[in-house]
C-alpha cells in the first residue's frame, strides 16, 4: 500500500508543511490551486499543481468533497491529507476516500463520527472512567430547556456546539438572564461555522489550564501518547502560545492524564494522530473534553521535544505500516514553545490587520523552526485566518527556552502589517508565565495592555516622526532646484551622515 | 523650521530639535542616534548599541503612524506656530454631544440590538458583528438616545466605519 501520488486538500503552513514531509518520503505531492490565492506560497512546494483559479465556486473547493473526489479520480492520486480545518474532521470524507480506495490520511471514518459527536465521545469516556464535567445528557434543542439543565447543575455553565472546535459556537452564561441572548448567539455562530446549530451546556470550570495530549496510534491497535501540551495562552478560547512539556504537571499526573487519553482514543480503535483535550482545575483534577482527530496547528512543539516527524507518521501508518515506538521508546528532551504570529493590531482589540507582507525577515538558529504559508509580497486575505507564521522555540529547560524565544521575536521582523509580534514579547516578560503560573484567564487577568510598551521606543517613534517632517520639508525645497538639473532626489540619499555611525 | 512639537495620545509631547542634524535634541536631551536603512528594505534606529525596526504604517500630512519593533504609536508633528494654533483651536471647541460607535474591525453585521429613538446606557450591546467567523459584541461606551443608525442587518462593514450615533443623555 505505498503511496505515490499525495493530494494536499489545504492551503497555507499546513500544506506547506506537509509537502515537505511527503517529498522527503519520495512522494509525489499535489495542490490546488484556487481563486482566492491564485499566486499563494504553497503552491511552489507541490510537485504538481491543479489549476482551478478559474473556477468561482460558492464551495471552497478544500470543502467540496465530490469535486476533490474527482480530482484524486481524473489524475489517478492515491491519497489525500486534509490537514487541519477545511474536511480533516469530515467522517463523510473519509468514508468517500474509502469508498473510491483513495487512502484518507487520517483516522477511521467511525472515529472521526464517533469523537466529532461530542455526546457519544462522552459516554465513551464515561464507560472507559474517564472523569467528565458534569452536563447535558445530548443536545439541548431551546433556550428554555437549556435553562432548566442549567439550573440543575448551577451557573455558570458554557454552551457549546454539538460540531464545534476551535473556539466557535461557544459562550459562557454567568447567570439566568443572559441564557436567551447568548443560546441565539452561540447556535448561529455554531450554525456558520459547522453548518449544524446544535448545542450542548457543561458546568464552566473558572480559570482552567487547557492540556492536550497528542496521540500516535497504528491500524494493529498499538496505541501511545507522545506527551502534552500546554494551550492555555488564549484569548476568547483561540491559542496564542503554546508549549510542551506543561510546567503544571508532575510525572505522576502525566502518566495518569496520558494513560486515560489512550484509552479514549483505544474506544474507538483509533489510528493516526490525534488529540485528547483536558481541562486541569485548580486543584489538579482533570476532566476529558474532547478528542481531535486531526494534525493541530501546535503539533510543531511536541515534534521538538519527542524528535518524531508527525506527518510522517500519518503517513506510515495510513500505509498500513506498524508502530515500532513503544510508549518506552518516546524521549522528551528539553522545552518548545510555538509562538502564534498573526496580521492582529493588538492594540485595537486584536483586529484583523490585512494587507501585503511588505518585508519579512526571520531568525536563524538550530534551535528555532519556522513554519509559514506566506513569503514576501504574499497577501494576508479576509477569506481566511489571519496566520502569518508560526515561530518554534526548543531549550534544554523553560528557563533557557524563554530567553531563547525572546531573543528570537527580537530577531523577527515584519513590514506592511500589524501582528502580535509585541504581544508575544509582553506575555515572556510576565513574571507569573515564566515561573509557570498561569491558567486560561492569564490575558483578562494578568495583561492591562496586550503589548510590550516601552517609553524609550515611543520617544524614538516620536523623534522618527519629526525627522520625516522635516525631510519632507527640506525635499520640498530642494526638489524645485533638483527638477530643473532634471533628476530627483530620495530623502535617504540626503543622509549620508547618518551611516557615520 | 528646526523645532518641532510632537504630539502623541492623550496630553504626551515631545518636543525634537534639529532632527535631521547629527545629535538631535529630543525633549531637552540630545541623542547620539543612527538612522539606517538596510539593503533588507528595513529601517532601523542605533541608540545606546540597539536596534530598533521602525516605520511609517500611515502619514497624511503632518498625522503620522509610527511602528517601532511591532508596536504602533499616533503622532501629529506641529511647528511651534501650527502648535500655537491648535492649543487655541482646542480650548474653542465646544465638546460634542454625539458619540459615534464605529466598527473596530471590517467584519459583517449579524444583529442590530437597538432601534432609532430607543434609550441606551453603557455597557449595553448595540450591534453584533461577525469577523474572522467570531461574533463579537459593540458597546455603547455612553448613556444616551440612538440618534441615527447606518447600517442594516448582513451588511458589510470596514474598520472605523460608523455604524451608529448615540446622543449622550
Amino acid at each position: 500500500m505505498k503511496i505515490k501520488n499525495l493530494l494536499v486538500a489545504n492551503r497555507g503552513e499546513i500544506a506547506v508543511r506537509i509537502m515537505r514531509t511527503a517529498s522527503a518520503m519520495g512522494i509525489v505531492t499535489w495542490a490546488v490551486k484556487t481563486s482566492r490565492e491564485p499566486g499563494a506560497w504553497y503552491l511552489s512546494h507541490a510537485d504538481k499543481v491543479i489549476d482551478l483559479s478559474e473556477d468561482f465556486e460558492d464551495i471552497p473547493i478544500f470543502l467540496d468533497v465530490e469535486k476533490l473526489i474527482e480530482i484524486m479520480r481524473k489524475n489517478k492520486i492515491d491519497a489525500v491529507h486534509p490537514g487541519y480545518g477545511f474536511l480533516a474532521e469530515s467522517p463523510f470524507f473519509a468514508e468517500r476516500c474509502e469508498q473510491n480506495h483513495i487512502i484518507f490520511i487520517g483516522p477511521s471514518p467511525d472515529s472521526i463520527y464517533k469523537m466529532g459527536n461530542k455526546t457519544i465521545a462522552k459516554q465513551l469516556a464515561r464507560k472507559h472512567n474517564v472523569p467528565l464535567l458534569q452536563g447535558s445528557i445530548g443536545n439541548v434543542m431551546t433556550h428554555s430547556e437549556a435553562r432548566e439543565v442549567a439550573g440543575m447543575i448551577g451557573y455558570p455553565v458554557i454552551l457549546k456546539a454539538a460540531a464545534g472546535g476551535g473556539g466557535r459556537g461557544m459562550r459562557v452564561v454567568e447567570k439566568e438572564g443572559e441564557m436567551e441572548k447568548m443560546f441565539r448567539m452561540a447556535g448561529s455562530e455554531a450554525e456558520k461555522a459547522f453548518n449544524d446549530p446544535s448545542l450542548f451546556i457543561e458546568k464552566y470550570v473558572r480559570n482552567p489550564r487547557h492540556i492536550e495530549f497528542q496521540i500516535l496510534g497504528d491500524k494493529k491497535g498499538n496505541i501511545i501518547h507522545l506527551g502534552e501540551r500546554e494551550c492555555s495562552i488564549q484569548r476568547k478560547h483561540q491559542k496564542l502560545i503554546e508549549e510542551s512539556p506543561s510546567p503544571a504537571l508532575t510525572e505522576s499526573m502525566r502518566v495518569k492524564m496520558g494513560e486515560a487519553a489512550v484509552n479514549i482514543a483505544r474506544s474507538v480503535d483509533y489510528y493516526s494522530a490525534g488529540t485528547v483535550e483536558f481541562l486541569l482545575d485548580d486543584r489538579n483534577n482533570f476532566y476529558f473534553m474532547e478528542m481531535n482527530t486531526r494534525i493541530q496547528v501546535e503539533h510543531p512543539v511536541t515534534e521538538m521535544v519527542t524528535g518524531l516527524d508527525l506527518i510522517e507518521w500519518q503517513i506510515r501508518i495510513a500505509m498500513g505500516e506498524e508502530l515500532i515506538l513503544k510508549q518506552e521508546d518516546v524521549n522528551f528532551n528539553g522545552w518548545a514553545f510555538e509562538f502564534r504570529i498573526n496580521a492582529e493590531d493588538v492594540q485595537a482589540g486584536f483586529s484583523p490587520s490585512l494587507g501585503i507582507i511588505e518585508k519579512i525577515s526571520y531568525p536563524r538558529s538550530k534551535n528555532i523552526r519556522i513554519d509559514t504559508g506566506v513569503k514576501q509580497g504574499s497577501v494576508i486575505t479576509p477569506y481566511y485566518d489571519s496566520m502569518i507564521a508560526k515561530l518554534i522555540v526548543h531549550g534544554e529547560n523553560r528557563e533557557k527556552a524563554i530567553v531563547l524565544s525572546s531573543n528570537a521575536l527580537k530577531k523577527l521582523w515584519i513590514k506592511g502589517l500589524k501582528t502580535t509580534i509585541p504581544f508575544c514579547r509582553s506575555v515572556l516578560a510576565n513574571k507569573n508565565f515564566r515561573n509557570g503560573k498561569f491558567d486560561t484567564s492569564f490575558l483578562q487577568k494578568e495583561m492591562k495592555i496586550y503589548y510590550h510598551e516601552d517609553p524609550e521606543e515611543e520617544m524614538l517613534a516620536a523623534f522618527f516622526a519629526a525627522y520625516d517632517y522635516a525631510l519632507n520639508l527640506k525635499s520640498e525645497d530642494e526638489m524645485q532646484v533638483n527638477f530643473e538639473k532634471g533628476k530627483a532626489i530620495t530623502p535617504w540619499l540626503l543622509n549620508k551622515r547618518l551611516r557615520s555611525l | 523650521m528646526d523645532k518641532f512639537i510632537v504630539c502623541g495620545s492623550g496630553k504626551k509631547k515631545f518636543e525634537v530639535i534639529q532632527p535631521l542634524l547629527e545629535k538631535p535634541k529630543v525633549k531637552g536631551k540630545k541623542l547620539d542616534l543612527c538612522i539606517v536603512q538596510e539593503p533588507d528594505g528595513f529601517n532601523y534606529i542605533i541608540w545606546k548599541r540597539k536596534k530598533y525596526q521602525v516605520d511609517i504604517l500611515e502619514k497624511n500630512q503632518n498625522k503620522y503612524t509610527i511602528m517601532i519593533n511591532g508596536v504602533w504609536y499616533s503622532f501629529t508633528v506641529e511647528t511651534p506656530i501650527s502648535y500655537k494654533r491648535r492649543k487655541y483651536l482646542a480650548k474653542t471647541a465646544s465638546s460634542s454631544k454625539i458619540e459615534r460607535v464605529s466598527a473596530p474591525m471590517p467584519g459583517k453585521i449579524i444583529d442590530i440590538m437597538v432601534e432609532e429613538n430607543s434609550e441606551i446606557r453603557q455597557g449595553d450591546p448595540v450591534v453584533i458583528l461577525e469577523a474572522m467567523k467570531m461574533q463579537n459584541e459593540i458597546l455603547s461606551h455612553v448613556n444616551g438616545r440612538i440618534k441615527k443608525i447606518n447600517i442594516k442587518t448582513n451588511d458589510s462593514v470596514m474598520k472605523d466605519d460608523v455604524i451608529l450615533e448615540i446622543e449622550r443623555g
